[in-house]
């Protein structure tokens, strides 16, 4: 029962858990900048300096592939295994298939990232690795579920702590989702290009049951998964409702799977299939919001740890945003609502709520409790975490406010009809308003790029201080050794 | 501390601990959220009942809610809620307004139309439209062309000529300006001079020995320059030959070079390498003959009709 009063560093694998967590926040900070770059360019246009390479194209996929499954990936990778073995008590099944897990989910991002760049892409948003990578994933994956499920069976506790669950589900939903929307036949055994299985809007459809997923259960249950261990940790305090988690984790999982044609309103996708997917975006709200509850009233008790605590912070803002994006959601899969809203910027601004507000800030707030744990030290800076908050959190509000406005203008610039019955505005004009925005918008990725770099120097202390001290404590041993 | 000790006393947890302090407390779940969920139900159920929802058998069950609209062969229909009829339905509201204006329009005489008061409002809207949609790309929003590339459209230079007709020609059939390339009948030598007299037409900085040779060269059969630009190198609208006395350029970009050799230069490679890119698409078929001649005036009153 002691477990948490040594880092358990020869009971479990920990090595391949560091190794995830530096890449997470290596790839937060390449993917970021990128990020950054691209919103750069919408502004000022100049950026793309007519290289093919770099233009909004192809850059774009290497900011989400690199976010989403370099920063967020990794970062998951690194919590799962961190939470399931101290939680089931027991060392990862297998160090070798862990290890490879490790390799092979950075090379098969390394070279997403670079085929991107080359103009291989599947069109396929989210997923736009080409076969070859795909394959890859999907071993990489098999490997993953392997090493998750055998080291929860070979588990010391009777019972399976609620945010396994939640990661197990993720797994699971991830290996689903990759292997059925990259169903593709190569052109030729070694060529990248390919062609999907699905064709028109059946094609359509698959990508948004694949997207909408990826959003539910890669940025929404693995992270809730992360937030019903650290958040508890953290706190010091007991999860509020077991009967909660359970609860919301079944309709989570049941409601998601229903709700990707909402990305297809106002297309060639049947209505009926859309407006059911609409109903069931609401049904998901209060689902979503389940885990939002346990998170903050888990907390509620020791509101005090928000002021002296910035870790604290980071977890609260995150539930925060992930409880007013789980909202905006389902408003946003209305038909009425879409027809204002689909297209414009709105959506990335949602988005981006959800990715930068919730994804980002738990794992922020994860890393920052796991990272000293792991190197058996203290952060090397708390001042910089406070800095780190105060810019992420800074940075978010003037992103999503600018999405805000430009979305909304531009929905409505687009449907304005004059008394002759013309289009009041033209498209040019729509893009011509956005332009402060949009300048907005990349200051806002600024301020959270600069958090984030200032993250990226803390972890890197604090890993120098870990070895400095251990080192330290090793040769006073080593002395005490000689002398006796 | 207090209300942790309350909430521990009266809620127990469930009894399991994980990696040392993780436990969870029993609570039940909130009766607010039970309702909303409830709530959720109920409006999904009646979200479904309005639209198109379910599918059954081979089709799927209609909505409650209705639309009527009128379809392409102008038959009034009412059908259950969906996005096709509901953008008939948008169309058609506004080709409703728009249609007495192009009515209108297709009586008057260009004329009329650019002098008449009440048409004023619809050519500006329903002009403004159709050239950011259709020209803009080119001539760009204003109509001030890109120099190089596409014509300016606010000046009073006119290729093929600036007349209702003409514009109106220019719209419908689309144009293609050539020139043929000189450097394989001409030496360097030659076209350099040929360049500065073209240069000295427009007042631009020259060497006036080579622009005199030049002179000569232009009214010759070797080069024979005049064939198409005119012996007063005026151009020739009937054929689309630009007028190289007014300082107005398209393809040679003298206003962005800055020195004389600059600009002596960009007329230069113009000669030497001709042109064969000038092509404007033809419009009729695309655009309705009223929309050609809504966009006719536009042009036409964009600064520089004639």
């Amino acid at each position: 029962m002691a477990v948490t009063t040594y880092s358990g560093a020869e009971q479990y694998n920990f090595e391949v858990v560091k190794k995830f967590a530096i890449m997470s926040i290596v790839w937060a900070v390449i993917g970021m900048f990128v990020g950054v770059y691209i919103a750069s360019e919408l502004a000022w246009p100049f950026l793309n300096f007519d290289s093919p390479y770099i233009s909004f194209g192809r850059f774009r996929p290497v900011h989400t592939t690199s976010v989403i499954f370099g920063f967020g990936g990794s970062a998951l990778f690194a919590t799962s295994y961190y939470v399931v073995q101290r939680t089931c008590q027991t060392r990862l099944i297998s160090d070798g298939l862990a290890s490879f897990t490790f390799w092979g989910w950075m090379a098969a991002i390394a070279l997403a990232d670079f085929s991107y760049m080359l103009g291989y892409t599947q069109s396929r948003e989210y997923a736009e690795m080409e076969w070859p990578i795909d394959i890859l994933i999907e071993v990489v994956w098999v490997a993953y579920l392997t090493v998750f499920v055998g080291t929860i069976m070979r588990r010391k506790q009777p019972h399976i702590y609620v945010a396994n669950w939640f990661y197990l589900a993720f797994i699971l939903a991830t290996a689903l989702l990759h292997t059925f929307n990259n169903l593709a036949m190569p052109i030729d055994l070694f060529s990248m290009k390919s062609y999907s299985l699905f064709s028109g809007v059946q094609d359509a459809m698959t990508q948004w049951w694949y997207g909408h997923n990826a959003v539910g259960f890669f940025l929404t249950a693995a992270f809730l998964g992360m937030m019903y261990y650290f958040v508890p940790k953290q706190a010091g305090r007991p999860i509020y409702s077991y009967r909660l988690s359970i609860v919301h984790f079944w309709a989570l999982g049941f409601m998601y799977m229903w709700v990707g044609a909402h990305h297809l309103h106002w297309t060639a996708l049947p209505d009926w299939t859309s407006s059911l997917a609409a109903a069931f975006s609401i049904l998901l709200l209060m689902p979503s919001w389940g885990g939002m509850i346990n998170g903050i009233m888990t907390l509620s008790g020791a509101w005090d740890k928000l002021r002296t605590d910035p870790i604290m912070r980071f977890m609260i803002v995150a539930l925060s945003f992930y409880g007013m994006s789980t909202f905006e959601g389902p408003m946003m899969s209305l038909k009425e609502v879409n027809a204002l809203s689909h297209y414009t910027d709105w959506t990335v601004g949602h988005v981006h709520s959800g990715a930068l507000g919730w994804v980002a800030m738990i794992t922020f707030g994860s890393l920052y409790h796991m990272m000293p744990k792991l190197w058996d030290t203290k952060m090397y800076s708390r001042k910089l975490i406070e800095w780190h908050f105060w810019l992420a959190t800074i940075g978010i509000v003037l992103y999503i406010v600018a999405m805000w406005i430009s979305g909304i203008t531009q929905g409505l610039m687009w449907r304005a009809f004059d008394e002759f019955g013309n289009l009041q505005y033209s498209f040019v004009e729509s893009v011509a308003a956005m332009h402060p925005f949009y300048a907005m918008r990349a200051i806002g990725g600024m301020f959270f790029l600069t958090g984030m770099v200032m993250m990226a120097f803390n972890v890197f202390m604090t890993i120098r201080q870990g070895k400095r001290e251990s080192a330290a404590l090793e040769a006073k041993l080593a002395a005490k050794l000689a002398h006796a | 501390m207090s209300e942790q000790k309350l909430q521990s006393q009266t809620v127990q947890t469930t009894g399991h601990a994980w990696d040392g302090d993780l436990q969870e407390y029993n609570n039940p779940l909130p009766v607010w959220w039970v309702y909303t969920f409830y709530v959720t139900v109920v409006f999904a159920l009646v979200y479904w009942t309005i639209y198109p929802s379910w599918p059954f058998g081979k089709g799927w069950i209609g909505g409650l809610s209705n639309i009527t609209y009128v379809n392409s062969n102008g038959e009034t229909k009412t059908h259950s809620w969906n996005t096709r009829a509901l953008l008939l339905e948008d169309m058609n509201r506004a080709a409703i307004a728009q249609k007495p204006y192009f009515d209108k329009v297709a009586a008057m005489s260009y004329a009329q139309v650019a002098k008449d008061p009440d048409m004023n409002g619809f050519i500006l809207s329903a002009g403004k439209a159709l050239f950011s949609d259709n020209c803009a790309p080119c001539h760009q929003a204003g109509g001030q062309g890109v120099v190089g590339f596409f014509p300016n459209l606010t000046d009073d230079d006119w290729l093929y000529g600036g007349s209702f007709d003409k514009i109106h020609e220019t719209i419908t059939g689309g144009r293609h300006g050539y020139m043929p390339t000189f450097s394989e009948v001409l030496s360097p030598e030659q076209i350099d001079q040929l360049a500065n007299y073209v240069a000295s037409l427009s007042g631009i900085g020259h060497d006036a020995t080579r622009a005199a040779a030049g002179n000569a060269l232009f009214h010759s059969e070797t080069a024979a320059c005049y064939y198409c630009h005119g012996a007063d190198a005026k151009g020739r609208k009937e054929i689309g030959s630009a007028n190289l006395t007014d300082n107005i350029w398209l393809w040679a970009n003298v206003p962005a070079a800055s020195s004389a050799e600059g600009k002596v230069a960009a007329i230069r490679s113009v000669i030497a390498s001709g042109l064969n890119k000038g092509v404007m698409p033809a419009w009729a078929g695309r655009l309705s003959p009223e929309q050609i001649k809504v966009l006719t005036v536009y042009v036409h009153e964009l600064g520089g009709g004639q």
